[in-house]
C-alpha cells in the first residue's frame, strides 16, 4: 500500500509554510473517546410518548393496566412493521405507497393458499414473505432501471398490487384460516403477544442491519448524498432495490399478522396501514429529504399513534376525531423536528444583511 | 453635470472564507459598452449578482442615474431598468417565444407588453434568427436561446443591460449578426452594456471601454481605442502567488503510472488522452466550461456514455463504474465538495469508510465501528484533520478540513491515482497551503496526480506539467518556465497563435 505520509517539520520546509499556522498536532489516540453529543430531538419523541401515556393514564385509570398496555402494543404492532421498512425506503429519501397494497395482497394470497389449497401454515408464511420481496423489488426496479420518482412508482404498483388482490378472490374475503396460522402469529409466549416479540426481533435486527452492517452504511449514505456515494463506488442502484425489497417483505409480515389477528383475509386490509405506518416513521424522525431515520423513533412513533386511538375510545371521544388528532400529531412533530433545525421559513424573513457578515 | 447611468462605489462581498470582491469602482455611460474581463473567479460572476439585485454588497453604493440604490432583489434591479443575460439562458423550455420574453413580468406589464415583445421579435431577427412568437423553444438551438436571452434583456426598456458569455454557443458569423445589433441598440437607445467574455477579438470589436478586475478588484481601465489584446491579458494575470513551492518534484526517469486513450464524455469533448508518470502532479487548466470536470469524470465513468480506455502501471483496466475505477485504484476528489465529496450529516468516520466495502469492516458485511473510527481516525491524522475528532459530522469541520475528510476517504485503500477538482474552492488561505502539501505529500509516495483547477497560481506552483484545455480539447502542453500564468491564459482564450505571429 502506498500510503503517503505527511512531511514531517523539518527546519527547511519552514519558510515555505509561513501561512499555515502549524500548531503540535495532538496524537489521536489519547483523545478521550466521546460519546455522541445526546441527540435532543431524538430524545423528544420519547418525552413526548411519556407525556401521552400520561395524560392518558390521569383521564381514564383503565388506560395504564397491563391489558391494556398489551393492546396498545398488539394494535402498534402492524404500523412498527411496516413502518420499519417504509424507515429504510425514507433513509435513501424515497417512499413506498404501495406497502398498503402489499400487505393486502400478500394477506390474501396466504389465505388462499392454505384455505383453498391447503398449504401448511409455515409454507404459506414463507410464500407470503417471498411475494412481498418480490413486490418490493418490482418497486425498486421500476425506480433505479426505469428511472421513475418513487412516488409515481409505488402510486403505480399500489394500484396495481390492490388490483391483484381482489382478482385472486374477486373481491371475496377468505374465512377460516386454519388454527395452526393463528397460533403462529397471534398467540402469547409467556403472556407476551407473539405480535410484539416479533416487533421487538424484527426491530432489533433492522437496527443491526441499519447501524452495523457495510449496507445500512451505504442505505444511509444513498440518502444522504446519491451522488457522493455513487462517486465513492456505492452501487446506488442496488442499495435502492434491496431496499424497497425489504419494505415489500416487512409490509408482506405486516399483512400475515392482520390476517392472524381478524383471522380472516380480507381484500383491502392493509390499505388503512399506508398513512399510519409513513406517519410513525416520520413521527419517530425519519427525514423525507433522505439520510435520516431511526428505528427506536419508528417504534415509539407506532406507540404513540397506537396509544392515542386506544386512548381516545377509552374516552368515549367519536372515532372521527382520531383521524384529526392522527394527522395533528404528525403536523406537530414533523414542525419540532424543523424547528429543532431552525425553521427555514423563519431565517427568510431575517434581514439580508446578516449573512454579509460573514 | 449629467449623472451618469450606473456608477458603483466601493463595491466589497465577501463570502465564508474568501473576498470575492474587494473595493470595485466604475462608471457606465448611457449608449456606452464596457467589457468586464478578468479570469475565472476575479469577481465578475459577484459583481454581476450584485448588480442584479440577488445579492447585497458588504460595502459600497451602486448609483444609478444619480440615485442610490437602497434595496437589493432582483425586483428592484428590474424596475431599476438592470437586466442580466446569463451564460445559462434562463429560459423555460416548456414555454412558448413570447411567454418567455414577458417571464417575470407582472400581469399588468404582460398586457402592454404588445410592442416590446414586437420589438424584441424584430431585435432578434436583426441578430440573424427570425424567431416565431408562437413557436416553442424546445425546439430552438443554442444559439437561438441565447439570441432570444439577449433580446429579452434588451427589451421592456432596459437601461442597463449586462451580457454574460452572449456569444458562447453561437458560430462565428451568427456572432457578428449579435454583435451589431447589440452595438446599434446601445447607441440608439442610449442603453449601457455590461460586456462580458473570454473571446478577445469579439472584446476589441464590440466594446468602448474595457475594465480588468483581478483579485476583487479594478486592475485597469482604457478606453477599447488605447489598448491591445495583449495589455488586457496581461492585466488579467499576476495574481498574488501564494509562497507555496512543490518538495518533491516528479524524478526525471520516473515510469509512468497511468494513461487514459480516447476518453471523451456524453455532453461533447475529447476523444483525450494522457499519461501521468509516477510521483507527477498534472495541472489541467482551461476556461470554466472548457470541459475539465466532464474529461475528470468520463475517466471514472461517473456519467452514462462515456468512453475510453485506462490502463494503471501498464496494465489495462475495465471501468464501468465509479467502483471500478474505485477499485482499480482512483481516486476523484470533486468540485462540489458537499455535494459530490460528502455525507454532510454524518460523522466523518463515516464519511472516511465509505469508500471501504468490507475491507477495513471486521467480518465481511458486519462492522466493528471500533475498527472503523480507529481506521478513520489513523487515516484523518495523517491528513492532520482539525479537530482530530472523526466523531463530529462532517458539517461541523471547516472547508479546508472538510476537503482532507475526502482526501482520507481514499488514501486508506491502495489508491495509486488522484484526480483533483478544484481542490481548494472555497477553502481560506491556510488551509490551501495544507491541502498543496497533502497533494505534495502523494506525489512523494508515488501516485499519479491530476490537478484541475481554475486558479492559476495553483496549477502554477503545484504542477509538474500543465496541459490547458480549450472547447474539449487539450490544446497545449507546458513544463518548466513554460508554466507561466500568461502563457496558459494566452492557450485558454485561444490567443496564442495571435501572439506568436
Amino acid at each position: 500500500m502506498s500510503q503517503p505520509t505527511l512531511p514531517k517539520n523539518d527546519p527547511g520546509q519552514d519558510s515555505q509554510r509561513t501561512l499555515v499556522n502549524r500548531r503540535p498536532e495532538p496524537s489521536v489516540a489519547k483523545l478521550p473517546r466521546q460519546r455522541p453529543t445526546l441527540n435532543l430531538q431524538a430524545l423528544g419523541i420519547y418525552i413526548a410518548a411519556v407525556v401521552i401515556f400520561l395524560i392518558f393514564g390521569m383521564l381514564n385509570p383503565n388506560f395504564l393496566t397491563s391489558g391494556n398496555l398489551r393492546d396498545i402494543a398488539v394494535s402498534a404492532s402492524v404500523n412498527a412493521i411496516i413502518g420499519l421498512g417504509i424507515t429504510f425506503v425514507i433513509i435513501t429519501g424515497g417512499i413506498d405507497l404501495a406497502v398498503g397494497s402489499i400487505a393486502s395482497f400478500v394477506g390474501i394470497v396466504s389465505a388462499t393458499l392454505m384455505v383453498n389449497a391447503g398449504t401448511s401454515p409455515f409454507l404459506a408464511l414463507c410464500a407470503g414473505i417471498a411475494l412481498g420481496l418480490v413486490c418490493g423489488a418490482i418497486n425498486g426496479l421500476l425506480i433505479t432501471k426505469l428511472k421513475l420518482p418513487p412516488f409515481i412508482a409505488t402510486l403505480g404498483t399500489m394500484s396495481i398490487y390492490q388490483g391483484l388482490a381482489y382478482v385472486v378472490t374477486n373481491g371475496r374475503p377468505v374465512y377460516n384460516v386454519p388454527k395452526d396460522f393463528v397460533f403462529m402469529l397471534n398467540s402469547y409466549v409467556g403472556g407476551i403477544p407473539v405480535a410484539v416479540i416479533l416487533v421487538a426481533v424484527l426491530a432489533i435486527l433492522c437496527w443491526l442491519l441499519l447501524r452495523r452492517t457495510v449496507f445500512g452504511q451505504n442505505v444511509i449514505a444513498t440518502g444522504g448524498s446519491e451522488e457522493t456515494a455513487w462517486l465513492s463506488g456505492v452501487r446506488v442502484d442496488r442499495v435502492k432495490i434491496a431496499v424497497y425489497a425489504l419494505s415489500g417483505v416487512l409490509a408482506g409480515v405486516g399483512g400475515l399478522v392482520i390476517v392472524a389477528r381478524i383471522n380472516a383475509a380480507q381484500t383491502d386490509a392493509g390499505s388503512p396501514y399506508l398513512l399510519t405506518a409513513i406517519a410513525s416513521a416520520v413521527i419517530g424522525g425519519a427525514n423525507l429529504m433522505g439520510g435520516e431515520g431511526r428505528i427506536a423513533g419508528t417504534l415509539v412513533g407506532a406507540l404513540i399513534l397506537g396509544a392515542l386511538t386506544n386512548g381516545l375510545v377509552l374516552l368515549n371521544v367519536p372515532s372521527f376525531y382520531e383521524q384529526i388528532v392522527t394527522g395533528l400529531v404528525v403536523v406537530i412533530a414533523v414542525a419540532l423536528d424543523q424547528g429543532s433545525k431552525g425553521w427555514p421559513l423563519m431565517k427568510k424573513k431575517s434581514p439580508p444583511k446578516k449573512e454579509a457578515t460573514a | 453635470m449629467v449623472a451618469p447611468l450606473l456608477e458603483l462605489q466601493n463595491i466589497a462581498k465577501s463570502f465564508p472564507g474568501v473576498r470575492a470582491l474587494n473595493d470595485v469602482s466604475f462608471t457606465l455611460e448611457r449608449g456606452e459598452i464596457c467589457t468586464l474581463a478578468g479570469e475565472n473567479g476575479a469577481g465578475k460572476s459577484t459583481l454581476l449578482a450584485i448588480l442584479g439585485g440577488s445579492l447585497v454588497p458588504d460595502h459600497g453604493a451602486v448609483i444609478i442615474e444619480g440615485v442610490q440604490r437602497q434595496h437589493f432583489s432582483p425586483r428592484q434591479a428590474l424596475a431599476d431598468g438592470v437586466s442580466i443575460a446569463h451564460q445559462e439562458p434562463a429560459i423555460v423550455p416548456q414555454l412558448s417565444v413570447e411567454q418567455n420574453l414577458v417571464l417575470g413580468r407582472t400581469s399588468r406589464q404582460r398586457r402592454e407588453a404588445g410592442k416590446d415583445i414586437e420589438q424584441a421579435l424584430a431585435d432578434v431577427a436583426q441578430m440573424g434568427f427570425p424567431l416565431n412568437a408562437k413557436a416553442s423553444v424546445r425546439g430552438l438551438s443554442p444559439a437561438q436561446r441565447h439570441a432570444l436571452t439577449i433580446a429579452r434583456a434588451l427589451a421592456f426598456g432596459a437601461k442597463i443591460v449586462a451580457l454574460d458569455e452572449p456569444t458562447t454557443s453561437m458560430l462565428e458569423h451568427n456572432v457578428e449578426g449579435v454583435l451589431n445589433r447589440v452595438r446599434e441598440i446601445a447607441h440608439t437607445r442610449g442603453v449601457g452594456i455590461i460586456y462580458v467574455s473570454h473571446k478577445m477579438p469579439e472584446v476589441m470589436s464590440v466594446s468602448d471601454k474595457v475594465v480588468v478586475l483581478r483579485d476583487g478588484t479594478v486592475n485597469y481601465t482604457k478606453p477599447i481605442a488605447q489598448t491591445s489584446e495583449q495589455d488586457i491579458v496581461r492585466n488579467m494575470v499576476g495574481r498574488e502567488l501564494l509562497s507555496f513551492k512543490r518538495q518533491h518534484p516528479v524524478r526525471p526517469d520516473a515510469p509512468v503510472l497511468f494513461s487514459a486513450s480516447e476518453v471523451s464524455h456524453p455532453t461533447g469533448g475529447g476523444p483525450l488522452s494522457l499519461d501521468v508518470r509516477a510521483g507527477e502532479v498534472l495541472g489541467i487548466a482551461g476556461l470554466v466550461g472548457s470541459g475539465r470536470t466532464e474529461f475528470l469524470r468520463a475517466i471514472i465513468r461517473a456519467d452514462k456514455g462515456s468512453t475510453g480506455a485506462v490502463s494503471i502501471d501498464g496494465k489495462k483496466r475495465r471501468i464501468r463504474s465509479p467502483r471500478d475505477s474505485r477499485n482499480a485504484g482512483i481516486a476523484f476528489i470533486p468540485e462540489e465538495r458537499k455535494h459530490q465529496g460528502l455525507v454532510l450529516q454524518v460523522p466523518a468516520y463515516f464519511n472516511i469508510a465509505l469508500t471501504a466495502d468490507r475491507q477495513f469492516n471486521g467480518f465481511g458485511p458486519i462492522i466493528s465501528l471500533r475498527k472503523q473510527v480507529a481506521a478513520a481516525e489513523e487515516a484523518a491524522a495523517r491528513m492532520s484533520l482539525r479537530p482530530a475528532n472523526v466523531r463530529l459530522n462532517a458539517r461541523q469541520f471547516s472547508g479546508g478540513n472538510q476537503q482532507k475528510i475526502v482526501i482520507a476517504k481514499w488514501t486508506w485503500r491502495n489508491t495509486k491515482v488522484f484526480l483533483f477538482d478544484e481542490p481548494t474552492k472555497g477553502v481560506d488561505v491556510g488551509g490551501k497551503v495544507e491541502i498543496y502539501e497533502l497533494i505534495d505529500a502523494l506525489a512523494k509516495a508515488g501516485s499519479a496526480v491530476i490537478v484541475v483547477s481554475s486558479d492559476l497560481p495553483e496549477i502554477i506552483s503545484l504542477s509538474d506539467r500543465v496541459k490547458v484545455m480549450r472547447q474539449g480539447q487539450f490544446v497545449s502542453e507546458h513544463t518548466g518556465d513554460d508554466i507561466n500564468e500568461h502563457s496558459l491564459v494566452a492557450n485558454a482564450m485561444g490567443i496564442a497563435e495571435r501572439t506568436t505571429t
